[in-house]
């Protein structure tokens, strides 16, 4: 199908960039960052009519943005960047950040080990990691907190808390980002219900699409900006996919149910409930912006503790330590200041399922990556390769990209197609050691369910979003 | 509209959508619960009987009471680590009263991811004197 037959018609302005133009109530375009084989399939795919819906959102500005990897969600499209002008009437809308709520990726290196010396011990490291790494319901967590006033530490001072609780070291800090904590986070917005199901799930994977991966670096790119963020050709890694759990979910239900029933009192109409919204600027836009700082700043701690839980299985069994090479969060919404019609605005981009990619130079990157820009994390799917990029100047979705590869078939579709004993069987032909949570979970998370990952990050280098520094290809995954 | 009872799960993206009828509005909701636990769990037969649990729904539109049971069944499978091995819904003044019984983890099998919460995108409920059916998403 070309672009022009679809249902949401399409104008091919490059090799990798559409245009939906304005109708309706769109109040901006719509962009779609694609090839013309990753657009999303019309019928089975309707991602580019949330793109459409996304750009009635009261004070959005430039455009409403698909990345490479997008496809269908429930209000946004996952792989969606929305910017509403705070200071005209923008709003913010929970359904543009997601349920998990700071759902990110964290990439540790492991110091002088290559896939060559982990070979032999590779069956023994990912028994270790099995146990180590709690997922799936009712399988508690590796940190277990005193009681709710550790949680409101946890929530007020995330991965920072949790490395002055010992669970980390300092440096680590200066490698996630805001420095591991979110300003702004209010424990006063988060309900009763979010914080029961936070209380015991702190350092926790979840289940879903979210794994512990062992990766080899496969290749470089540019070996100036991989040493810059402390990767070399072979090293051996570890990628973290997961974010908010219970607690992210519980606040966006909660912030959603409320904005669904007060949107009226701002007279904002929207096609889709999901994309319930109110202004950044009045009291519920503030209770939202507070809560989901503190859901953030959960992820962030989640996320560290299980840092801490992966580096002393790899102490224990290979005797090397692991350095921090970034974190990052991929559902979120932040206050940032952009040009727009030039002149600078105060921008609310929400990003669900994109990654923030902030170009060299920019004032909010660390020192030692000033020079060569943010790491950005690109979990391919399941026994793919996956991807360290990096922001470039002049990004034209507001110093956003792709986060993964992007789903093109249903749960229900991918867990039809293949056994989870079955693929585990195939990943382990290839060499890649599978230690799943549940046989469906693991079939559902099947390669072929998943657009190609180096296409979409081709299409994403080739529409100006980012810019390659390294592939990892994995060794051993750890399913949630 | 039907007059039978029934529930199956149907393709999405990137969570689970189900489909649920029934005769009744509350037996309705009943086979949507139960359709939210067969996507990730499945019981295994026999067994200790499950404990009961007990919780009200306050009165609101069809689709807010579907919405507040299933959001109540997710809160409290990810709080207890329980599955309701059995759902029932009664009309109560308007709202909603729901007898569970929860199953522990020695009978329940998780076979898929568990749903985190309740979506508004594409939500549908509604039925008459022949009967409800209802269609919702849940977040993976």
């Amino acid at each position: 199908m070309t672009a022009d037959q679809r249902a949401v018609p399409l104008v091919r302005e490059s090799p990798y960039r559409f245009r939906i133009e304005r109708h309706g109530k769109m109040r901006v375009p719509g962009v779609v960052f694609a090839t013309e084989a990753l657009l999303p399939r019309a019928g089975e795919d309707r991602s580019l009519e949330q793109v459409v819906n996304v750009a009635t959102l009261p004070g959005i500005v430039g455009a409403s943005y698909a990345m490479p990897d997008v496809h269908w969600g429930y209000g946004f499209p996952i792989g969606g960047v929305a910017a509403t002008d705070v200071d005209a009437g923008g709003v913010v809308s929970p359904g543009g950040v997601g349920f998990d709520i700071s759902c990110g990726v964290r990439l540790l290196a492991a110091d002088g080990l290559d896939v060559a010396r982990l070979r032999d011990k590779l069956s023994a490291l990912m028994d270790r990691l099995d146990l180590a790494i709690p997922r799936g319901m009712g399988q508690g967590a590796v940190w277990r907190l005193s009681g709710p006033s550790e949680l409101d530490e946890v929530l007020a001072g995330g991965a920072r808390y949790a490395v002055e609780q010992g669970h980390g070291v300092p440096a680590d800090l200066r490698r996630c980002e805001d420095g591991g904590v979110l300003a702004g986070a209010d424990r006063g917005q988060v309900g009763r219900r979010a914080v029961q199901r936070g209380l015991t799930q702190v350092g926790s994977l979840g289940s879903g699409n979210h794994f512990l991966e062992v990766q080899a670096v496969d290749r470089i790119y540019d070996s100036v900006v991989a040493d810059a963020f402390g990767l070399s050709p072979g090293q051996i890694c570890v990628m973290i996919h997961c974010g908010s759990r219970g607690l992210g979910h519980q606040i966006c239900t909660d912030h959603v149910r409320a904005m669904d029933k007060s949107m009226m009192r701002y007279r904002i109409e929207l096609p889709d409930r999901q994309l319930a919204c109110v202004p950044v600027e009045s009291d519920q836009g503030h209770a939202y912006m507070a809560a989901m700082a503190a859901a953030a700043n959960y992820a962030r701690a989640n996320r560290q503790l299980l840092a801490e839980a992966t580096r002393r299985v790899f102490a224990d069994v290979l005797g090397v330590q692991m350095h921090l090479v970034y974190d990052i969060s991929h559902n979120m919404a932040k206050l940032e200041t952009h040009e727009v019609d030039g002149s600078p605005r105060r921008l609310c981009v929400h990003r669900k399922g994109a990654t923030r990619a902030l170009p060299p130079g920019h004032a909010d990157l660390p020192d030692d990556l000033r020079a060569v820009g943010q790491p950005v994390l690109i979990p391919g799917s399941m026994g793919t390769a996956s991807y360290v990029l990096t922001g470039v100047p002049a990004n034209p979705a507001f110093d956003s990209t792709c986060h993964g590869a992007g789903r093109v078939q249903s749960r229900h579709q991918a867990a039809k197609s293949v056994h989870g004993k079955e693929l585990q069987h195939q990943l382990e032909a290839e060499g890649i050691a599978v230690r799943g949570g549940s046989w469906r979970g693991l079939a559902e998370e099947t390669p072929q369910a998943y657009k190609d990952v180096d296409a979409v990050v081709a299409a994403a280098e080739g529409g100006g979003l980012c810019r390659r520094v390294a592939r990892l290809v994995p060794v051993g995954v750890v399913k949630g | 509209m039907s007059t039978e009872s029934g529930h199956r799960l149907e393709p999405h993206t990137a969570d689970t959508r189900v489909r649920a009828w029934a005769p009744t509005r509350e037996q309705c909701i009943a086979e949507a619960v139960a359709a939210l636990v067969e996507s990730f769990a499945q019981l295994r037969p026999g067994g200790e009987p499950g404990e009961p649990a007990e919780f009200d729904v306050l009165p609101g539109p069809p689709d807010e009471l579907l919405i507040a049971v299933l959001d109540e069944i997710i809160y409290l499978i990810d709080t207890t680590g329980k599955v309701p091995s059995s759902a029932q819904v009664m009309a109560d003044d308007g709202g909603l009263r729901v007898l569970l019984e929860l199953a522990g983890r020695d009978r329940i099998e998780v076979i898929g991811p568990v749903p985190k919460a309740v979506t508004l995108h594409g939500l549908e409920f509604s039925g008459d004197e022949r009967g409800w059916s209802c269609r919702v998403i849940l977040d993976v």
